[in-house]
């Protein structure tokens, strides 16, 4: 029994992917630069960013499809390629490209076969909810329906880690909505999910790990909630009468930023509450109050703002 | 590995256009280049009849001519589709993947090789050996095979618009200078000496020999063997190292 125990807790801490240093460059651009970072078992995780924030070529180092100028990348302790050749990871690239003049269920069997720890086709396309165009060429799908068979591919067997380039790209919302629904079945299994995605909804709503990359480096690693929180997680927005006193309102608590235009008062504030209650305390009248959540994109973009002024 | 042979081998049977052009194509060419050739008219040296020589030569330039367009065009569009970045993210081995196209070339390759025997014995009454018809098919066919592993690298060593000028200058290159079109006793000195050495040369070299009721040389078959684990490995390094992006 505790031996049990002792082995449990060290699956959950085990590392499934490790980054330590990793540099790689093209020419003078740094694509990922001094990347550390760990991801462990059964964690959902997103890879946030805007173009060109180094996501791809991050995932590619992660993949074995790219080699590091600098530092080490390992998967479940191993090189990359050696955790494909166990099967014990799946992929979908972004816009990957599939053999053409073949139909749906052709290449799921291909990618069921090439599997060490393989699934039945027909349940894996059933999964991936493309039972009902098995039979038709894959040249002649629509963007969402390749993205979904890409999504099979990437789930042909039984794999303990599922890395996702940027899923949901050419998929409408309720597209988008049943494929986050399959893969959170993924998750649900105690895979652990890694996704690059510039959805910032996305992230919010699915990641209980939110990983920011700007630059490729890691600018901000935690839940949806915390990286809020970083960022000033709530905006509070008032009008005022008068003369505003904007040295006052910039001696108030917890702001983050503070814009006024005309007679309204936009703040942003880490800590919304203690932030309202100083404001009255200025013996200000505001009408209009309204006090709301900033979305995951505002929050981001508020980091990589923050990142860049620190820089220039 | 297996089910992607399979998986190749359908999808080259499935490309109708060209399995009708790359099969009757050399066929086409015997007849307008033995066109007026009757059985009594020798090549230099060789004691072959030219209908007889240039049966052999057209059956190895349409192999050659299955398995090296067919495979680099495709390759280098299949890498720019992403499709192989998709594969390399699977167990398969780099081996696998040009093995594969090997064999979906050779079955391209095969009837290719068929008609032209067929259609020199019955328009132009070629007559050999039953021994001899089966080993020059079997020579040829396996021969096509080194051709095929090097249409594979060169789809790896060529992206895009470059692709199809590559192909077609080794193509002609190898073809006109290995003596598939023309005997290479033709060619100035210098020229023969460099043709030796050419995987076409050796090719051409077995069907010949078979032709003339000797078994082939070890030269020419090591030749083969040599730029076969040349082009295989070449391709199944290249495909391994590749890191073109979709």
């Amino acid at each position: 029994m505790g031996d049990m125990t002792t082995t449990a807790e060290t699956a959950a801490t085990a590392t499934v992917v490790g980054f330590d240093q990793v540099t790689k460059a093209y020419g003078d651009v740094r694509a990922v630069d001094g990347l550390t970072l760990a991801l462990h078992p059964g964690e959902t995780v997103a890879l946030l960013g805007p173009n060109g924030a180094g996501k791809s070529t991050t995932l590619d180092l992660l993949l074995g499809l790219k080699h590091a100028d600098s530092g080490t990348v390992s998967v479940f302790g191993t090189s990359p390629r050696e955790a494909i050749v166990a099967g014990r990871v799946g992929a979908m690239l972004q816009s990957g490209g599939l053999m053409e003049e073949v139909t749906v269920a052709e290449l799921v069997r291909l990618a069921c076969d090439l599997h060490p720890r393989r699934y039945k086709a027909a349940d894996v396309m059933a999964r991936a909810g493309i039972s009902q165009i098995a039979d038709r060429k894959v040249n002649k799908l629509s963007g969402g329906q390749a993205q979904r068979v890409r999504f099979a591919l990437a789930t042909a067997g039984d794999s303990d880690l599922i890395v996702l380039d940027e899923p949901t790209t050419g998929m409408d919302v309720s597209a988008r909505q049943a494929f986050w629904a399959t893969m959170r079945e993924q998750a649900d299994q105690g895979r652990t999910v890694l996704f690059a995605t510039h959805y910032l909804e996305e992230a919010d709503a699915i990641a209980d790990r939110v990983l920011v990359l700007h630059r490729g480096r890691l600018l901000a690693d935690g839940t949806a909630a915390e990286i809020k929180a970083k960022a000033g997680a709530r905006r509070i927005s008032f009008d005022l009468e008068g003369v505003i006193d904007e040295t006052a309102l910039n001696g108030l608590p917890f702001l983050t930023a503070v814009d006024v235009s005309g007679q309204t008062v936009r703040i942003q504030s880490s800590d919304a509450d203690a932030t309202v209650h100083a404001l009255y305390g200025l013996g200000v009248y505001p009408r209009n109050l309204e006090v709301a959540g900033l979305g995951l994109e505002q929050a981001f973009v508020a980091i990589t703002e923050a990142e860049e002024a620190k820089q220039s | 590995m297996n089910s992607l042979i399979k998986l190749e081998l359908a999808r080259a049977l499935r490309n109708r256009k060209f399995l009708f052009f790359s099969v009757l194509y050399p066929s086409i060419l015997f007849l307008i280049i033995a066109g007026k050739a009757d059985g009594t008219t020798e090549v230099g040296g060789s004691g072959l009849t030219l209908p007889t020589y240039m049966m052999v030569s057209m059956a190895s330039f349409g192999a050659l001519t299955a398995v090296l367009m067919g495979n680099s065009e495709r390759i280098a569009k299949e890498r720019e589709s992403g499709w192989v970045r998709q594969l390399r993210l699977t167990p398969l081995p780099g081996r696998g993947y040009v093995l594969a196209k090997t064999a979906s070339a050779a079955v391209v390759s095969l009837p290719s090789i068929v008609v032209v025997f067929a259609v020199a014995a019955a328009v132009k009454h070629v007559r050999l050996d039953a021994w001899q018809w089966l080993a020059l098919t079997g020579a040829i066919w396996a021969g096509s095979l080194v051709f095929a592993a090097l249409g594979v690298a060169i789809g790896y060593l060529a992206t895009g618009d470059a692709v199809r000028p590559i192909t077609m200058i080794v193509y002609f290159g190898l073809s006109m200078l290995g003596g598939l079109w023309m005997p290479a006793t033709s060619f100035p000195r210098w020229l023969q000496d460099i043709a030796e050495w050419l995987p076409t040369h050796a090719y051409a070299a077995l069907g010949q020999a078979i032709e003339q009721s000797q078994a082939p040389h070890g030269r020419d078959i090591a030749l083969l063997v040599v730029f076969f684990a040349l082009f295989a490995g070449g391709a199944a390094w290249l495909y391994r190292k590749d890191t073109l992006k979709a």
